[in-house]
């Protein structure tokens, strides 16, 4: 072999390993990442969004990527593997509203567009926009439907999510302003926060309900594991006298519902978050923008909101709740792409 | 003296040599198998991480050469941390006023440590598992775990930015705090004293050394060094934030007890290795990072972490034990 062959292999050899180590960006087709906080069932759904994501969208891939725990440094660190991996579009619920931003600006800088998912990044932020449940609004709508439930007056306990997440706030101001429109007819006697982990929701729902079931008539809870726990506190107690209005869709919740123990959950939609934001990341990629006089939603974090879709679900619809995820996912779905896109 | 064979048989034994080997071993075998781990970004990221890591190592180090623990260290860093983002945003200071500041509220919260053990006669651990929560709750309660954001642009800048595309300057504080670290242990009478306190502390007492000082210095110290962690956080995440390291700050525990101990540092004090502690916390970073690369399912990480860890230790273990006898040989 003579000496300039070999240094031309050789030059090739390098540019291939350069290559190959180039983060995602060259890539061709979009590979979303869905990144969660944390580990939490609240999010299982974003697995089958971007399985069906991939397929309907012919996307190079769409993967569910979990930190191993609640940790922002080790959802820092996933992520920058990630895009290091060769994902070059990010769907992630920020492990901190203000912290996550340095991370989303170092993906965006990189060429991966962002979307906020399940959770909202505070502003000034690069995500694209934020995708998620209007909190506020399910806990209240939420809130009404037990108002109802308990003939219109009666004690109400609410049973929440952790304080540092902003979301916690914003339910518990919700649950208030529902009360407070009956005129002191319902009143909110306790608030129970941080409990959206087994350990301390099974300890302090309980408890509380161990000394004070006969005080109230009405529970409300907007976080997933209270209200799997509370679900289960009352059957234990097996008193259908005091109503409940659960959130989500944990299979505890719903045998609740079916058993009479639980009057009903508000249903979120992490599937159709999952399933349009991938489109949306692919969208983008392809040359999209997002139209700036889009009509997003202001909330406390950000005026770039979309409203990914909730509803309640009683007795009669707790067996077709996939189907109800489904329909709001295809509601918003159809016309997303003109509400909030510009596509060349 | 030692002849120039014992020297090298000695350097060979040694965790520093051991954990050379294993960190070019497991970086070499993540570079073949995945693209991704050579990458400039990759090896940026890598390197800010280890760089955090490395330095709450050092920060527990440095108290464990005492024989005893801190763990207030991720409370203590929280706690610089916000008190560095209310000296920006609210007090408006300068960037270096406030760095200087923070390293100020880390020394003093050190110091406090330091003093109750050494009044108390209570063990560090009974001590600073009782102040990592108070130090955690009243920043929780002065804050309201308010965020502070709007931290000087230059240090978001400082945490982003990439030397030749690859290398953090955050790695190159840290390889200066080790440096001078060493130069401490090594060239000074206050390093000597501490090593000597914490090797047995009677037989230190009866040659001069003040045992309650120095073990308060060393507190002090491991609060500063816990500030610097934390200030570097700041950096990496362009904001102060109350949970950075996790409720009462135990997300930092883990990184700052495995560096020390894999690098050498005896837990029951009066030997230290600053060297091995850098390396100890870049081998686990690294292989942390390979494995996320290596896409092993996140649920399995620890388990492949703690798996990789006893294989670890195991071929460090033979390779010693394969040298010592060697050595045997060749005397």
């Amino acid at each position: 072999m003579r000496r300039s062959d070999i240094v031309a292999k050789a030059a090739i050899a390098v540019l291939g390993m350069a290559a190959l180590s180039l983060p995602a960006i060259a890539a061709e087709s979009t590979k979303v990442a869905l990144v969660p906080g944390g580990p939490h069932p609240y999010f299982a759904a974003w697995e089958k969004a971007g399985q069906d994501a991939m397929k309907d969208f012919k996307l190079g891939a769409a993967d569910y990527r979990i930190p191993q725990k609640w940790e922002l440094s080790q959802q820092n660190e996933l992520l920058e593997s990630l895009l290091s991996q060769g994902y070059n579009a990010f769907l992630v619920f920020p492990g901190d509203p203000v912290g996550s931003n340095s991370t989303v600006a170092e993906l965006t800088e990189n060429g991966a567009p962002v979307i906020a998912t399940a959770g909202c990044l505070k502003e000034p932020t690069t995500a694209l926009f934020c995708l998620g449940t209007d909190t506020g609004n399910s806990a209240y709508l939420g809130t009404k439907e037990l108002i109802k439930a308990m003939g219109g007056k009666g004690r109400i306990a609410h049973f929440s999510g952790f304080l540092v997440d902003p979301n916690t706030q914003l339910r518990i101001d919700a649950v208030e302003k529902a009360a407070k429109e009956t005129n002191g007819a319902v009143k909110v006697v306790q608030v129970i926060t941080d409990i959206d982990a087994p350990e301390p929701a099974e300890e302090k729902i309980n408890a509380y309900l161990a000394a004070h079931a006969n005080e109230v008539d009405g529970i409300i809870t907007t976080a997933w594991i209270p209200a799997v726990v509370a679900s289960n506190a009352l059957r234990k107690i097996g008193d259908k006298r005091i109503q409940m209005v659960g959130i989500d869709h944990d299979e505890v919740v719903l045998k609740a519902i079916k058993d009479g123990f639980v009057h009903g959950t508000m249903l979120q939609n992490p599937y159709g978050q999952g399933y349009i934001g991938s489109f949306a990341l692919d969208k983008i990629r392809s040359g999209c923008k997002v139209k700036p006089d889009a009509p997003f939603k202001t909330i406390a974090l950000t005026n770039r909101f979309i409203d990914s879709g909730t509803v309640f679900a009683g007795k009669d619809a707790v067996d077709n709740y996939v189907a109800s995820m489904q329909a709001i996912t295809k509601e918003i779905f159809a016309n997303f792409a003109s509400t909030y896109l510009s596509c060349p | 003296m030692l002849s120039r064979e014992s020297q090298t048989l000695r350097f060979l034994l040694s965790n520093e040599f051991g954990l050379i080997v294993l960190i070019a071993i497991f970086a070499g075998v993540f570079s073949l198998f995945t693209p991704g781990f050579t990458s400039p970004f990759n090896q940026f990221t890598l390197g800010r991480t280890m760089a955090i890591d490395i330095m709450i190592g050092f920060s527990m180090m440095v108290v464990i050469v005492t024989g005893g623990l801190n763990l207030s260290v991720g409370a203590i860093g929280v706690c610089a941390a916000i008190g560095f983002g209310w000296l920006v945003e609210t007090l408006g200071l300068p960037l270096p006023m406030a760095l200087l500041g923070a390293l100020a509220l880390g020394a003093t919260l050190g110091t406090v440590n330091g003093i109750l053990i050494v009044r108390s006669g209570l063990h560090s651990f009974i001590i600073t598992l009782a102040t990592m929560s108070i130090f955690f709750g009243v920043m929780v309660f002065l804050t309201h775990a308010e965020a502070f954001r709007i931290i000087p642009p230059e240090m978001s800048a400082f945490g982003k930015m990439r030397i030749l595309s690859y290398v953090s300057p955050l790695l190159l504080i840290s390889i200066a705090v080790g440096v001078l670290l060493t130069c401490l242990y090594r060239l000074t009478p206050l390093g000597r004293e501490m090593l000597a306190a914490g090797a047995k502390a009677a037989a230190a007492e009866l040659s001069g050394v003040r045992i309650g000082r120095t073990f308060v210095i060393c507190h002090s110290l491991s609060g500063v060094l816990a500030a610097i962690a934390a200030t570097m956080v700041v950096a990496r995440n362009g904001a102060a934030i109350p949970s950075m390291a996790g409720g009462l700050g135990q997300d930092w525990l883990l990184p700052a007890v495995l560096g020390p101990v894999l690098g050498g540092t005896l837990l029951t004090g009066g030997r230290v290795s600053v060297f091995g502690t850098f390396l100890g916390s870049a081998f686990v970073t690294t292989l942390t990072n390979g494995l996320l690369q290596f896409r092993v399912g996140e649920f399995w990480l620890q388990t492949w972490l703690g798996g990789l860890l006893l294989l670890a230790v195991l071929i460090d273990l033979a390779r010693r034990r394969y040298l010592a006898r060697g050595g045997r040989r060749m005397a």
